[in-house]
């Protein structure tokens, strides 16, 4: 499972490269409006298509690359972020759906504006989308392309989680 | 002390914005929010603000067509975007529609503090 090679060699990176930007841009986006810092580990090599009691916040890039950014989060730990962004505890979290909902889908856009920045030159040539948030007991996420996808698992100390971005050259 | 709007989609950074201005030490008065551009005018239009905090990528207007239509409607007041949306075409058209200074997601209380004390 890798990124689709035609992004590769259009943009200049190595797949290596690319991850990194990835991993960078979560780290960053954790420790300054997360307050949480969190360990990346290596690349997946098969793709995650089921998840469980979790919440998947995406967004969409269009343009010059198009694909999709997803953060995947065990509900547990969806909670701790909002409460750690929104300055509330993590039972109040639990009660207020659409602040969850709201917190991941800001996550994956801010990712995904990262992501847009080193692919796009300008910024006029490609758009991202307003974020969408799938959640529940049991859900499944497939992918048209599967293969051309990069998946860094993170882990925060106590709950792992998992940034995937699959990119295409249109 | 100055009032300020906040103009975004998500209201977990509406209130991360707010709560980094109170961190960043700034002195306000009141804090107006909007989830549009469409919101954010109707705001403009009944209440004093001395200073715009906008995103770019939302939904039914988003923020550069909100830039234009405060100008248009003759507003001088400050507006500083706030966004993912980093790239220079993007907040060179900003800057070209009117507005002061742009601020890039995510940010912390300091890097914002400064952003905005010489605007304030």
């Amino acid at each position: 499972m890798t990124l689709n090679e035609a992004v590769i060699e259009s943009v200049h990176l190595t797949e290596a490269e690319m991850a990194k930007y990835v991993i960078d841009a979560t780290k960053e986006v954790f420790s300054t409006m997360v307050m949480m810092n969190v360990d990346d580990s290596f690349p997946l090599r098969e793709p995650v298509t089921k998840f469980s009691c979790s919440i998947t916040g995406m967004v969409g890039l269009v343009g010059t690359y198009s694909g999709v950014l997803s953060i995947h989060c065990p509900r547990p730990l969806a909670l701790k972020i909002t409460s750690n962004m929104l300055g509330m505890e993590v039972e109040e979290a639990g009660e207020a759906e659409e602040d969850v909902n709201d917190a991941l889908g800001e996550i994956a856009n801010m990712l995904g504006g990262q992501v847009k920045m080193v692919l796009s030159k300008g910024g006029m040539d490609m758009n991202i989308s307003i974020p969408t948030i799938i959640s529940g007991e049991e859900y499944t996420i497939n992918s048209m392309a599967e293969s051309d996808c990069v998946i860094i698992p993170f882990d925060t100390g106590e709950e792992k989680f998992l940034v995937s971005l699959k990119l295409k050259k249109e | 002390m100055p009032n300020i709007l906040i103009v975004d989609d998500s209201s977990t950074m509406r209130k991360i914005i707010s709560r980094s201005l109170r961190q960043a030490g700034l002195a306000v008065d009141e804090i107006f929010e909007a989830g549009d551009g469409i919101e954010g005018l109707n705001v403009l239009g009944g209440n004093s603000v001395d200073l715009i905090l906008s995103d770019i990528n939302m939904p039914n207007m988003d923020g550069l067509e909100f830039i234009k239509q405060v100008r248009a409607n003759g507003k001088t007041v400050p507006i500083v975007m706030i966004t993912t949306e980093g790239g220079e075409d993007i907040l060179k058209e900003a800057i070209a529609s009117g507005a002061s200074d742009s601020i890039k997601k995510p940010f912390t209380p300091d890097q914002l503090g400064q952003k905005l004390g010489g605007l304030l």
